[in-house]
């Protein structure tokens, strides 16, 4: 279905080879998951495959890319629109128009396909995608789930033979994200649609691949079966990096193949002794705290406590009020009624320079903290901010991301390294607590190795709380002491991580589940289970 | 680089035409109280013009949509025009004042001219919807509008630095200014009406009238031309290098002009 | 009444302003104002564009209430009826003699009011006109020809909405990094930065989705033109016969 033969791309502002003679085929009704770290070209190989690259981007393109046979040299995309459909990383920056049904029309609109066609394939994608209940919404009004799914409709309303989507679940929650899994998965099945999906998260997505495209960042890239990919990848989902640390001979894919392999070592594993923590002072108060947007509650009497010292995860389902809870500690939202202070200090206090020293903020799209035109600007900002010793921030930021470069605007940095110089600056201040809204979106595996370490330095070394909005479960499993679960602005579990995640199935870690009923959530969780 | 100084989108030889055209007919729609001959004509005109305004230049864009404009020129247009509309209003209680200007003079600026002329309708169009504020004087606006954004994008296009400062610093004032000065003189007949000293007097003098025009110009709009022509400088000159530096990055990244190019092997 | 083709209110606000511009008459204009404001009350939907028509009716009364004092102040005299008499103040000789005040007679009161209200009438009719049409439904008529204008359009209004969220968003980013009177500059950079890739990215979309690869583009849904239509056009087209047959 998809050919490439001998494949080399070059962008025309660098001299840098992208991809370098590359060669493989992709059958129909096959599932292809595209791998790599972020920057090494995960995305321009998606593009390439409808010719998006090099005809919108501009480039030097050798070999040949064919699709059903199409050459993308002879044709653009949008004359390949019924043959590949491709669904970008942020779904809600790809909409044309703002009501669900004529988005999904718009492309066969662009292609002059008659009235009464339309209105069929419109409905039939809206019965097979489940979004007949939203066909007169506004976009703008839909969950992350339902937009992603939106995306895939108007992609798929084209009939295409391919569908291509560039990490489609990296912005949605453990259940939405599950949601559009299965759908790809029967796409594949019933409709034998050939399907090529770059994506973060193996752990999500890695039960659903045939055949893996590694992309090693120099250029080259093999094309294996998952198992043998994985054998030797870095980037591998945490049940991989489990059979390995365990030195299995077989790397599992699933959960129940990994369990198979497991049994013993979950009946000879010793119980590991739970950490019990000194808790330090408390460093966020809330009291009976709550929240009403109009007639909407969106935080119904919130009361915990935070100690430094202590890193905990928020977690819950889009909506559920995570990100206003978080906006509320930090005293940008008035609260209806109840109390919340944060080291002492009323968050309705928090003012300036008050608020910049006692928390630190990242926001979801941690861009949106800066504004200077370049990185050295950035942190000069936040040296003059802070009134401390020019070239403090840009030392921190050095020791987080070596490599960075002082003169890159700030827009051009990818997404971890952005997330680094947020990060730099709001560290810079040396805020008492540092909250953080869904920080790994986007993140490669390295890029969160370096945040967790980053955070628990922070948390351990310092004494500060952290306290991170996420629907990461790897991550929380990795780095949190605690979860408190919101669903619909309440609070409805809040413990010890290892038992909160453990008595949810949807947000139990891969490890959980291999290793359930015993109580290990992570990789060094199960090693000091096994160690003599 | 060459790339930069090199517009994104240019007319054809028939849409300059077609543009022409329009601009004459626009200028008749601007200019006819020193021309109407009488009380009747003069009548007869300001209806005609704010229906055949609106006509002409529905005509103009029929033209201009020639499959010339790529996917990223429409996107760019869209989101460029939401944001002008955006601002549009943030002058708000000071009727008039609209920081939209310097948006339109710094884009129209790097992506050319005919892009400008487009950016400064749509702009203008998209504001109205969402503000409400579509009347007869609508066409007006946008054409005035767009013939801002064309002589921004028009000239000087290899200065840099200071220079380049100084000239959109020129290029705002007199857009600023020149802005008003157009919508009042479409403003003049009908705010007015005809029997007053300020008044056009049809059939009369032009010279009278361009005096009575003036002196209306000067009582009336003094208050809103002056802060909007400043704000429009201050803006170009505190935020312009930042904005010019981040339209420019677009378009490199937009890569509009960069040679797609085919191999058989990468030499 | 959301059934209505949207270039039907278009029409017929254009064919009234036809009648109350030729009849030239207040009552009438008085009448269309009312009639206008009807339909609007009882028709409009309820949502941002529907707003434009009480705009209208401010701008209207705006400039009635301008046309009437600078009448009085600057008119030019016509004899008639003494209402009241106002000092004569001369400005400088600069500004084309104009004089200030004078004897305000009945017939230059109601010569501009006269004036005054059709230009309102006419200003109402266009708002009435855009608060009773969907300027999206009204996008979906607009002939393919200025399809590249009109995508551009649909963009653009639908991007606004969008707009206003990314302001209160970065408005605050700025307030976490303690700056609580974020400059103008450092919101409408960020802003700027993120709806410029946000093109990019709409226009990568609009690529691998088929636009511009037709010179023909097809409707979903064509809205078509319905008895009812017919009526409210043909209602207004014998006001317009009737103005012209009985005023002329």
């Amino acid at each position: 279905m998809i050919n490439f033969s001998r494949v080399s791309l070059v962008y025309p502002t660098s001299t840098k080879t992208i991809l370098e003679d590359l060669s493989f085929e992709i059958a129909e009704g096959e599932m292809v998951l595209v791998i790599g770290s972020t920057g090494t070209g995960k995305s321009s190989l998606l593009r390439l495959i409808n010719g998006l690259v090099p005809h919108h981007t501009g480039g030097i393109l050798a070999g040949d890319i064919t699709v059903g046979g199409v050459s993308t040299q002879l044709v653009r995309p949008g004359e390949l629109a019924h043959l590949v459909g491709i669904v970008g990383q942020n779904p809600a920056q790809g909409f044309v128009t703002d009501i669900v049904e004529e988005e999904l029309a718009f492309g066969m609109e662009a292609l002059n396909i008659a009235p009464d066609v339309m209105r069929k394939r419109v409905e039939e994608i809206l019965d097979l995608l489940a979004l007949a209940h939203l066909r007169n919404r506004a976009i703008s009004t839909l969950s992350g789930g339902e937009q992603q799914r939106v995306a895939i409709g108007s992609a798929l309303v084209m009939n295409p033979k391919v569908l291509v989507l560039d990490e489609p679940t990296s912005a949605l929650d453990p259940i939405a994200a599950e949601e559009v899994l299965s759908i790809l998965h029967r796409l594949v099945h019933d409709l034998s649609l050939t399907v090529v999906i770059a994506e973060h998260r193996l752990e999500r997505v890695i039960g659903f691949a045939d055949r893996i495209i590694h992309i090693a960042g120099d250029g080259s890239a093999e094309i294996n079966l998952p198992e043998e990919i994985l054998k030797r990848s870095e980037i591998a989902p945490p049940i991989v990096h489990l059979a390995r640390a365990l030195g299995l001979s077989d790397v599992g894919l699933s959960v129940r193949e990994v369990r198979r392999m497991t049994e013993e070592i979950r009946a000879s594993g010793k119980d590991i002794p739970r950490e019990v923590g000194q808790l330090g002072e408390i460093a966020i108060r809330t009291n009976k705290l709550s929240l009403t947007y109009g007639e909407k509650k969106a935080l119904n009497e919130v009361s915990t406590q935070i100690h430094s010292g202590e890193i905990v995860a928020l977690m819950g389902r889009n909506g559920a009020g995570k990100s206003s809870l978080l906006t509320t500690l930090v005293g940008i939202n008035k609260l209806s009624s109840g109390s919340s202070e944060i080291n002492g200090i009323k968050s309705v206090d928090l003012k300036g320079q008050v608020r910049r020293e006692t928390v630190g903020f990242i926001p979801q799209e941690p861009s949106d903290l800066l504004y200077g035109q370049s990185v050295q600007g950035e942190c000069q900002q936040a040296d003059r901010d802070n009134q401390s010793a020019p070239g403090s921030t840009f030392a921190l930021l050095k020791r987080i991301v070596p490599s960075i470069n002082p003169e890159t605007h700030p827009r051009d940095l990818s997404e971890g390294q952005r997330l680094a110089l947020a990060l730099a600056i709001v560290i810079s201040a040396q805020p008492k607590v540092l909250i953080l809204d869904e920080p790994t979106r986007g993140l490669d595996y390295q890029s969160k190795a370096l945040l967790i370490s980053l955070l628990k330095n922070f948390a351990k070394e310092l004494n500060r709380s952290v306290l991170i909005a996420t629907h990461d479960v790897e991550l929380v499993a990795e780095l949190c002491d605690r979860v408190i679960f919101l669903a619909e602005g309440e609070v409805v579990a809040d413990g010890p991580t290892l038992d909160i995640l453990l008595s949810s199935p949807a947000f139990a870690p891969q490890v959980a589940k291999v290793m359930s009923p015993r109580p290990w959530l992570t990789v060094s969780d199960v090693m000091r289970a096994v160690a003599e | 680089m060459k790339t930069f100084t090199s517009d994104i989108y240019k007319f054809s030889r028939s849409s300059k035409i077609a543009l022409a055209l329009t601009s004459v007919f626009a200028a008749a729609g601007f200019t006819w109280p020193f021309f109407a001959s009488d009380m009747e004509s003069a009548r007869f005109a300001q209806y005609f013009f704010w229906v055949a305004m609106p006509l002409a230049f529905a005509l103009l864009l029929t033209q201009l949509s020639d499959r010339s404009l790529d996917a990223k020129s429409v996107a760019l247009l869209g989101m460029l025009a939401a944001l002008l509309a955006a601002l549009r209003p943030l002058g708000a209680g000071a009727i008039g004042i609209e920081p939209m200007w310097f948006l339109l003079i710094l884009a129209a600026r790097v992506f050319g001219s005919a892009f400008g002329f487009l950016l400064g309708a749509l702009g203008m169009l998209a504001s109205a919807l969402f503000t409400g504020g579509v009347g007869p004087w609508l066409t007006y606006q946008i054409f005035a509008a767009g013939v801002i954004g064309l002589l921004a994008g028009a000239f000087a296009k290899d200065l840099r630095g200071w220079r380049e400062q100084i000239y959109l610093l020129l290029i705002a004032i007199v857009c600023a200014l020149g802005y008003g000065l157009l919508m009042n003189l479409q403003f003049w007949p009908w705010a007015l009406g005809t029997n007053t000293q300020l008044s056009f007097i049809p059939g009369g003098d032009i010279q009278i009238n361009l005096r009575r025009f003036i002196s209306f110009h000067f009582l009336s709009s003094m208050a809103w031309d002056i802060p909007r022509a400043i704000l429009t400088s201050v803006l170009v000159v505190t935020t312009g290098p930042a904005v010019l530096a981040a339209l420019r990055r677009t378009k490199k990244r937009a890569a509009f002009l960069t040679p797609i190019e085919f191999s058989e092997r990468l030499s | 009444m959301k059934s209505l083709h949207p270039l039907t209110w278009w029409i017929w606000s254009l064919l009234i302003v036809g009648a109350v511009v030729s009849a030239n008459s207040s009552w009438l204009a008085g009448i269309s104002i009312a009639g206008a404001t009807i339909l609007v009350w009882r028709f409009a939907a309820d949502a941002p564009w529907a707003r434009s028509f009480w705009f209208s009716l401010k701008i209207g009364a705006f400039i009635l209430i301008i046309r009437t004092l600078v009448g009085i102040l600057i008119g030019v005299p016509i004899p008639g009826t003494k209402l009241f008499e106002l000092p004569i103040l001369p400005l400088p000789s600069w500004l084309a003699g104009v004089r200030i005040g004078g004897v305000i007679t009945q017939e230059r009161l109601l010569s501009s009011i006269h004036e005054g209200l059709i230009i309102v009438a006419v200003i109402s009719l266009f708002g009435a006109a855009v608060s009773l049409t969907s300027p999206h439904k009204l996008l979906r008529v607009t002939p393919v020809v200025i399809y590249e204008f009109g995508v551009a359009t649909v963009i653009a209004t639908s991007a606004l909405p969008n707009l206003v969220q990314s302001i209160s968003r970065i408005r605050r980013a700025r307030l976490l990094r303690g700056d609580e009177n974020p400059s103008w500059r450092s919101i409408a950079l960020p802003l700027l930065e993120d709806s410029l890739s946000r093109s990019l990215e709409l226009a990568a979309a609009m690529d691998a989705r088929g636009y511009g690869v037709s010179r023909k583009r097809s409707r979903y849904r064509p809205i078509s033109w319905r008895g009812i239509d017919s009526v409210v056009v043909l209602a207004a087209f014998l006001i317009l016969s009737f103005t012209l047959a009985v005023f002329r």
